[in-house]
């Protein structure tokens, strides 16, 4: 943590809403991120990032300063976002029924080799990850969009190095397995 | 020694709100839902009110937009923000053993669009509903803690 | 080339993570050399990789961050207002006393006192208190058409507010 950061936090912790206010500048995209990638849905992430600053500032007391403070957050970030989606109730659509989605008789026409567009990639990704259970979900988030280390995923998810590693193999592995019907891969020239 | 007749009248009245609002305090639990007839969701938290809420309403979709446990102290408002712009505010006016009465203002945009005295008892819920905004409508669910 | 690939595939993850030892690197490298299969499987990951970024950090650029602030801070003023004792604590400007100690046994002496006499007193009020008489619902101020239902066998009681004719929800 550098000077700075010690001092925003240190004030935050009298209850200054100021330092609060910095904090969240430097922050809210990152809670959004992770917010957004469990729950993929733009209300409630706002909601959950709303939620866990107003946490922050009522628990910032008990950060002692033992681990990074952006690992502190993320792991408030992630643990609100899993309170919110085991409350929620979703009914999961395929995203082949969604406007726009080629629809199987269309990849037929193209030829018995199906052809992955990058969007399709994404909507593919979406629906696979939407399956996975949160801990392996976050891990995802954690590595392929934050880009933590396996050490600072670690500590975000209070768990070894060695159950970052083990989530993130299984849930890529998940993943995998569900877009294998949908991937071909194009011939190499 | 000359500072303690002063403190002492000070820390007696200071000891005595504190002992009159901790003996008199009650607990809520307040539950925001929304309510509409899209979809036939209902969130699995609601499973104790869905009972009751499928045989009040109509509507098919019910989902959980915030739960809070309040503690009310007598004349101090706690309130909660339902969506942006809505409020409730809820106050514990009068407390004898286990029952209450609880003074509760719906409030939108800056105007209030309710204010009701009810009585809560325990195993007593309050639900205040309405009006419809769009496909929607916003229920308020208030009942004692259990603990 | 099988045996060598089902090896290497575990250390596959943690090359593309940059979490590999410089060891581990070499031995990856030299494999992906001779290897389509796993040269493969790592433009997988990066596709899923770019799948999964993509649409989060699109997200982020839609979303008006400066209200949710405003949100924020109203949730936290809000409740600080019913934080009784930080008003109390200003208003008779405590800490300048607190750092006196020789006042400590003293209050201390006074705060149990307080407590016996205050625990009677109470007591005694509010057995004078009569609640049996009370209604459910004692007033209702609104600007819209309100019903109100009190449901005795379930204990609930619902205030319903509606527009104009619509007789909205509330089924019976």
């Amino acid at each position: 943590m550098n000077q700075d950061e010690n001092e925003l936090i240190s004030r935050c912790q009298k209850g200054d809403q100021e330092a609060l206010k910095e904090i969240y500048d430097r922050y809210h995209d990152k809670v959004y991120r992770i917010a957004y990638g469990m729950v993929r849905h733009r209300e409630e992430s706002l909601d959950i990032v709303q939620e866990v600053f107003i946490k922050l500032f009522r628990s910032i007391g008990n950060f002692k300063g033992k681990s990074k403070f952006y690992t502190y957050l993320y792991r408030m970030a992630v643990n609100t976002a899993i309170d919110h989606s085991r409350k929620m109730y979703r009914v999961f659509s395929s995203s082949l029924d969604e406007e726009g989605a080629p629809q199987p008789s269309e990849m037929a026409e193209k030829g018995p080799d199906r052809i992955l567009l990058h969007k399709e990639l994404e909507e593919k990704v979406k629906a696979a990850l939407d399956e996975l259970p949160p801990d392996q979900r976050a891990a995802i988030l954690f590595r392929e969009v934050e880009g933590l280390s396996y050490r600072e995923m670690a500590e975000s998810m209070g768990c070894s190095i060695g159950t970052v590693m083990s989530r993130l193999h299984y849930g890529r592995k998940k993943i995998q397995e569900s877009l294998r019907k949908y991937v071909k891969e194009e011939g190499r020239e | 020694m000359r500072r303690i007749p002063l403190v002492l009248p000070l820390g007696l009245i200071l000891v005595l709100l504190f002992a009159s609002t901790a003996l008199s305090q009650m607990n809520v639990r307040l539950r925001v839902i929304q309510a509409s007839n899209v979809g036939r969701a209902v969130d699995p938290s609601l499973r104790d009110l869905h009972g009751q809420l499928g045989s009040l309403f109509n509507f098919t979709s019910y989902r959980l937009l915030r739960e809070n446990d309040l503690s009310l102290y007598p004349g101090l408002p706690a309130s909660i923000q339902a969506r942006p712009g809505r409020f409730i505010e809820v106050t514990l006016v009068r407390q004898y053993r286990e029952d209450a009465e609880v003074r509760i203002r719906v409030i939108r945009e800056g105007k209030d669009i309710l204010a009701t005295m009810v009585r809560l008892s325990p195993g007593r819920t309050v639900l205040i509903g309405g009006p419809r905004h769009a496909e929607w409508v916003i229920i308020f669910a208030l009942s004692p803690a259990r603990y | 080339m099988k045996d060598s690939c089902s090896s290497v595939s575990r250390l596959l993850e943690k090359y593309f993570d940059q979490e590999a030892t410089d060891k581990e690197r070499s031995l990856v490298e030299d494999h992906l050399a001779g290897c389509l299969s796993c040269q493969d499987t790592l433009e997988w990951m990066g596709d899923f990789r770019d799948s999964v970024k993509t649409p989060v950090k699109m997200a982020v650029q839609k979303e008006d961050f400066e209200r949710a602030w405003q949100n924020i801070r109203r949730e936290i003023q809000l409740q600080e207002k019913s934080s009784w004792w930080k008003s109390i604590q200003s208003w008779l400007d405590l800490p300048r006393f607190f750092r006196k100690k020789v006042w400590v046994p003293a209050v201390a002496v006074v705060a149990i006192f307080a407590l016996l006499t205050t625990q009677v007193f109470f007591e005694e009020a509010s057995e004078e208190a009569s609640y049996g008489a009370l209604p459910d619902v004692e007033y209702v101020d609104s600007s819209y058409n309100v019903m109100v239902y009190a449901i005795e066998k379930s204990k609930i009681t619902v205030i319903w507010l509606f527009e104009g004719q619509e007789m909205e929800a509330p089924s019976s």
